[in-house]
């Protein structure tokens, strides 16, 4: 079933997008009790962020302290520590593509979560409010972000498997999907003869693949989602946001359900309208989105991240 | 009138708890707080006024025969689903496969509703304010959906029987789905119903039926068949 959601504040400025879409999904928790993440984009780093799964091994704390040197070859390395299971470098780099590969040569159980100079993923096995406990999302400020509560239906229960995806290869582009993507091995084969690695056995993950490819066209992400309406096939109902960008995508036959409510300040949406009341102040009207249906906004212009990072000071001191 | 909060109840505590002030005769019941959860005041035998005070998940209304329901909200996937009898309003939009096999009743929409509105209908009566969407009416085989705003794509798929009445834009028609006149007389009783509803509708309305081409064999698709099997 996979409950998804998304938030997108209007105001341009660091708003508390991490504790609104946990209270969303928490909201949401029965349509998937297996893993939980959220996407969340906030101000801009001085560097690429890099969230890892650091796999396992015998000698984990080896591996990390090996990641990280890797990541250090292509520019300075901020690491965060205390980041929870996922590990965070912020590298100042011009070759994010080399680093991610770095990385992930130490191990093939090493992967890179998300990468991008806005987004950060978090994710795991578990209920939604894990990622309070685990990774203090609740606190995180920014401007939009997504989330993902899980019932696995054809592949395994782990964390790779898991959503959001971050769109591998892409920095800042993350997917979120409720559904089924049934011409799924047909573009994947087509994708992997071209050299593109799956992480996965979950259908969702070509999403991510997806739209990767066209916004390396150049399609705008608008462009990119309504394409994708024809040209991937099965039932779905996904959100997908890069730093600018957030939207959603409906299949041509509505088999799942999408609500969408916009208020002056904010843009929520999910799959069911529990979501949207945790979200967003009484007096908003929810609609459910039509067949084939796509929309887009655009992150609106903001304060500087200076601006963030101070707001984010003050509100953890 | 009888209140109950749903804040702390379970659905199934709360769907309990109207089935008990019914039996001890109560017949007025405001349901508070309902949090846009699923399938509540399912399954109601008797003529109870029930009103939910805000919005509603998945199949409110559902089962039911006789109930006077009113959502002051929006409502998702599958209200008032295979209703015999009574009479669901909701203040807000519908989600999908609103009124779903309903064989009697009405239910009204004030706002607008999805995709898949009215399928399957086996009698009775949908009444849309706003605009419907795609497939409203799919396969609808008795009743009457009356719809004030504009349709999506495909209406009225695959019917059997049955009437759609919009008034305004088609997106486009369904299989077998075809324009037909509608009398002074169809168009006066919606007119009095919509007035019954407080909906404004529009002068005037359009009226679709089931082309009856699909209700029989055609030879002439006997090859189709044969490739496809």
């Amino acid at each position: 079933m996979c409950g998804i959601v998304g938030i997108l504040d209007r105001s341009g400025e660091a708003a508390p997008v991490g504790a609104t879409a946990l209270a969303m999904l928490s909201a949401l928790g029965c349509r998937g009790p297996d893993s939980a993440g959220i996407a969340l984009w906030g101000a801009e780093a001085a560097g690429h962020v890099l969230r890892i799964k650091p796999g396992d091994g015998s000698d984990l704390a080896a591996r990390r302290r090996e990641i990280t040197r890797r990541a250090a070859r292509f520019g300075r390395v901020r690491p965060s520590p205390g980041a929870g299971s996922l590990m965070r470098l912020c590298v100042e780099t011009t070759r994010p593509d080399d680093v991610a590969h770095a990385v992930e040569d130490v191990s093939p159980d090493v992967e890179i979560v998300s990468l991008g100079r806005r987004l950060e993923i978090v994710k795991q096995v578990g209920a939604p409010q894990s990622l309070a406990t685990d990774f203090g999302i609740g606190a995180s400020l920014g401007t939009h972000a997504l989330g993902h509560t899980r019932l696995s239906t054809e592949s395994r229960v782990d964390l790779s498997h898991s959503q959001p995806f971050w769109a591998h290869g892409l920095p800042d582009l993350a997917v979120v999907h409720n559904g089924h993507i049934t011409n799924y091995h047909r573009l994947r084969r087509i994708y992997e003869q071209e050299g593109v690695r799956f992480y996965t056995e979950n259908d969702s993950e070509i999403i991510g693949v997806y739209l990767a490819r066209k916004l390396r066209a150049g399609a705008r992400l608008d462009e990119a989602l309504r394409e994708s309406v024809s040209e991937l096939d099965g039932s779905f109902s996904y959100l997908a946001a890069t730093a600018d960008a957030f939207g959603f995508a409906k299949d041509p036959f509505c088999l799942k359900p999408l609500l969408v409510a916009e208020t002056d300040g904010m843009v929520a949406i999910a799959n069911e309208e529990r979501a949207l009341a945790a979200a967003l102040p009484a007096g908003y009207r929810a609609r459910e989105a039509g067949a084939g249906e796509v929309l887009t906004w655009s992150r609106p212009a903001g304060p500087s991240s200076r601006q963030v990072r101070r707001h984010r000071r003050a509100v953890s001191a | 009138m009888k209140t109950i909060d749903c804040t702390s109840l379970s659905t199934r505590a709360i769907n309990e708890q109207v089935r008990r002030l019914i039996a001890d005769g109560a017949r007025e019941i405001l349901l508070r707080s309902p949090d846009a959860r699923h399938n509540l005041a399912v399954a109601i035998l008797t003529d109870a006024a029930i009103t939910i005070d805000g919005s509603v998940g998945y199949y409110a209304g559902g089962m039911s025969d006789g109930v006077r329901l009113t959502i002051r909200g929006s409502a998702g996937w599958g209200v008032a689903e295979g209703m015999l009898s009574g009479t669901v309003v909701i203040d807000g939009n519908a989600g999908n496969g609103a009124a779903a096999s309903i064989r009697g009743g009405t239910v009204v929409i004030r706002g607008d509703a999805a995709a898949r509105a009215g399928i399957a209908m086996k009698g009775g009566l949908l009444l849309i304010g706003g605009d419907t969407g795609y497939m409203t009416g799919f396969m609808m085989q008795r009743g009457r959906i009356v719809v004030c705003g504009n349709a999506g794509p495909a209406l009225a798929d695959s019917m059997y029987e049955g009437i759609v009445f919009v008034g305004g834009e088609i997106a486009e028609l369904g299989n077998d789905a075809v324009m037909s006149d509608a009398a002074p007389e169809e168009l006066a009783e919606i007119r009095a119903v919509l007035g019954q509803h407080g909906v404004k509708g529009p002068d005037a309305f359009r009226k679709v039926v089931s082309g009856r081409k699909l209700w029989n064999y055609d030879k002439k698709e006997l090859e189709a068949w044969k490739a496809a099997f």
